[in-house]
């Protein structure tokens, strides 16, 4: 008998799901929590590539740009089998052409972008490998044409205008109108003002040219989503600047809020901490900001303002795991990681506590507080530390009235302004209820004073 | 005169500003215990500023709580205040005693002492708009102090009121001085020890082979 309860225990064991990874989240001040996942690996699909660099998906396919072997790859939108390759391509005049290192892939209104790096140009050309446009370096006043043109990634609005990041300008990424013709430079990085910027004013013209330039560093990937372009910078000693969402104007909607995309640095032990790099950004349809962050190999989302969800994958040789995390895609509800040391494709897809996640965030962000109330709980009972589960609670139970506990789960939230809010409205019902009481206190009081002075004087 | 408590006698120098000093002064009166109540009080408050405010005003969450800063902020800056300033004041031929200057000095700071109370207890009263009435509090409680502070300087070593400044200006450079010798002194101390235990453990590990 108790044989059997062993071996029935021991069997339990297996019942027990191992994660290839510890999940985990961060709250309000910064301190990493465990959490759950909000996505799993769906899928893992190896294909003959060789140091790949992006991927781009459009109409049912993926457009891998496999750098090592001089090729874009396009496999179908299961991830399965390849479907065409394009190696060799044709002017109009016939003569050929062939790819070298290309690192970036963008398809507009059918045609394919390929910022073709090791031959220096960007090559636009329709579906059957015919060259349509050909950008080399620009000749122009405002571009200095000792620098090389170094095409690495590109990027194509709804104008048709073409942008694309060169590895050796620090001045943003260069745009190109339709015709291919050099227009400017887009979205630069601000110069971080430090003390010596300020020293800098003072000094005279001659020992100004022998100084040290202070020079922003240059952008490193980006993606665009509903008419904004946001940019990321790998830089580790920027405070700023990390991400940008551009509007046309090139205005930064980030500059006014203080932001932090990657880890924290942990409170009280500097080990195993790597300042973030953030390598390629991809947001999804409903606006979540999906960051790379390539010093940890680590994928982070935030929703549409920058509020933490989930953080996934690491270095790791499991599936889930990277070893070089190169691009990343988001297609419905599922985020396709490009793996440049590993040579694959890796899929994850929404777990249960995912999807409840973006749902209440869906709602959450659209303004539909009350709504959300009883998502919010569910979400509790996953993970009972979801700090955006404490705020979106907070302002549910504003909406509804229940002041008090408003006030406790903004506590809990770390959101002052929420408190501030819920205080308010609690202040206003307490007053209210109590206004009696209160007026008899006051009375009572001010009357015993009222008696004691007088019968001092006396 | 008047034969006031020590209580009586707090408040009257407090509430009467030119004269409540001068009053105390030739009464001789000036209770060592209360000065010493209000030096706590005055901790106390330092410590209760940073973690009892209102949620909706500051945040006040500590994964751990050093009191160090507080002490530094509160007891040890009063301390070198009144130390600096009965050194700086017996090179300007000032009659005070130490134990005066700590006594009216202490009586002086307690507006300061008691806005801090009440800012914590309007902080759990008042919403964010509201803030304008802590400042105010603030405002009246710092300005109050001040012009004791000079009246109480002024009266204890009996100068004119450009030599009350200058003695002030004097205390604050003594005060600055004192904090210096104060950090190079605790730099020596962490040689010092360090050396020792790098010897210890030199000694230890001969004597082990």
């Amino acid at each position: 008998m108790k044989k059997i309860l062993l071996i029935f225990l021991l069997l339990t064991v297996l019942l027990i799901p191992f994660r290839t990874y510890s999940a985990y989240n961060y709250n309000y001040r910064g301190n990493a929590i465990p959490s759950q996942t909000g996505y799993t690996v769906e899928k893992v699909a190896y294909f003959d590539l060789k140091e790949p660099q992006d991927i781009y998906y459009s109409g049912n396919n993926f457009y891998i740009a496999d750098t090592g072997n001089d090729r874009i790859l396009v496999i179908d939108s299961n991830i399965e089998k390849t479907v065409k390759i394009y190696e060799d391509f044709i002017f109009h005049d016939g003569t050929e052409t062939k790819l070298k290192k290309p690192e970036g892939v963008y398809i507009y209104d059918d045609k394919i972008y390929i910022a073709d790096t090791g031959n220096e140009r960007v090559i636009v050309s329709d579906f059957n490998s015919v060259v349509i446009m050909e950008i080399k370096k620009p000749v122009s006043v405002i571009y200095s044409q000792d620098k090389t043109f170094i095409p690495e990634k590109i990027l194509v609005d709804k104008s048709g205008n073409i942008y694309v990041i060169s590895g050796n300008i620090t001045t943003g990424c260069m745009m190109f109108s339709k015709e291919g013709e050099f227009i400017g430079f887009f979205g630069a990085n601000h110069t971080e003002r430090t003390i010596e910027s300020i020293r800098n004013h003072f000094v005279g013209d001659k020992k100004k040219s022998r100084l040290k330039r202070n020079v922003p560093t240059g952008i490193n990937n980006f993606d665009i989503s509903r008419d904004f372009i946001y940019t990321c910078t790998v830089n580790s000693e920027r405070t700023s600047d990390i991400i940008k969402k551009l509007n046309s104007a090139g205005k930064n909607i980030f500059s006014n809020k203080i932001l932090h995309f990657g880890d924290y640095q942990p409170e009280y032990s500097e080990s195993g901490y790597k300042s973030p790099e953030i390598s390629d950004i991809d947001v999804s349809e409903n606006g979540n900001i999906n960051i790379i962050d390539s010093a940890t190999g680590k994928i982070f989302q935030y929703d549409k303002n920058v509020r933490l969800l989930f953080i996934m994958g690491g270095i790791s040789g499991q599936s889930g795991g990277f070893d070089g995390p190169s691009a990343i895609e988001t297609v419905g509800g599922k985020i396709y990681i490009l793996d440049a040391g590993k040579n694959n494709v890796t899929v994850f897809s929404e777990t249960q506590f995912g999807k409840k996640v973006h749902n209440a965030v869906d709602l959450y962000n659209a303004g539909y507080y009350a709504e959300t109330l009883g998502l919010w709980l569910e979400i509790l009972r996953y993970d009972g530390h979801y700090t955006y589960a404490y705020t979106g609670l907070g302002y549910a139970y504003l909406r509804n009235g229940s002041y008090k506990k408003s006030m406790d789960y903004a506590r809990l939230a770390g959101d002052s302004e929420l408190y501030d809010k819920a205080f308010q409205e609690y202040r206003r019902e307490f007053l209210k209820k109590n206004s009696g009481k209160i007026l008899l206190l006051i009375f009572t009081v001010s009357g015993f004073i009222l008696i004691k002075k007088r019968g001092k004087n006396n | 005169m008047k034969n006031l408590t020590e209580i009586e006698w707090l408040k009257y120098a407090v509430t009467k500003i030119p004269d409540g000093f001068v009053d105390m002064y030739w009464k001789k009166s000036g209770s060592l215990k209360i000065a010493f109540a209000i030096l706590t009080a005055f901790f106390f408050g330092i410590i209760a500023k940073d973690r009892l405010y209102g949620f909706q005003f500051s945040d006040g969450y500590e994964r751990t709580f050093n009191i160090i800063p507080y002490l530094m902020k509160s007891v040890v800056l009063f301390l070198m205040w009144t130390v600096g300033n009965w050194a700086v004041c017996t090179l300007l031929d000032g009659i005070g005693t130490i134990r005066n200057i700590f006594i009216y000095s202490t009586y002086a700071i307690l507006p300061y002492v008691i806005h801090i109370y009440v800012n914590i207890i309007l902080s759990h009263i008042l919403v964010r708009e509201e803030y304008i009435f802590m400042e105010l509090t603030e405002f009246v409680g710092t300005v109050w102090s001040v012009i004791l502070i000079i009246s109480a300087i002024k009266t204890v070593h009996d100068y004119t009121v450009k030599k009350t400044f200058t003695a002030i200006f004097l205390t604050l450079i003594m005060m600055l001085i004192m904090f210096v010798i104060l950090i190079l002194f605790l730099l020596l101390i962490q040689q010092i020890n360090i050396f020792i235990s790098q010897i210890f453990t030199e000694i230890i590990y001969r004597l082990r082979d």
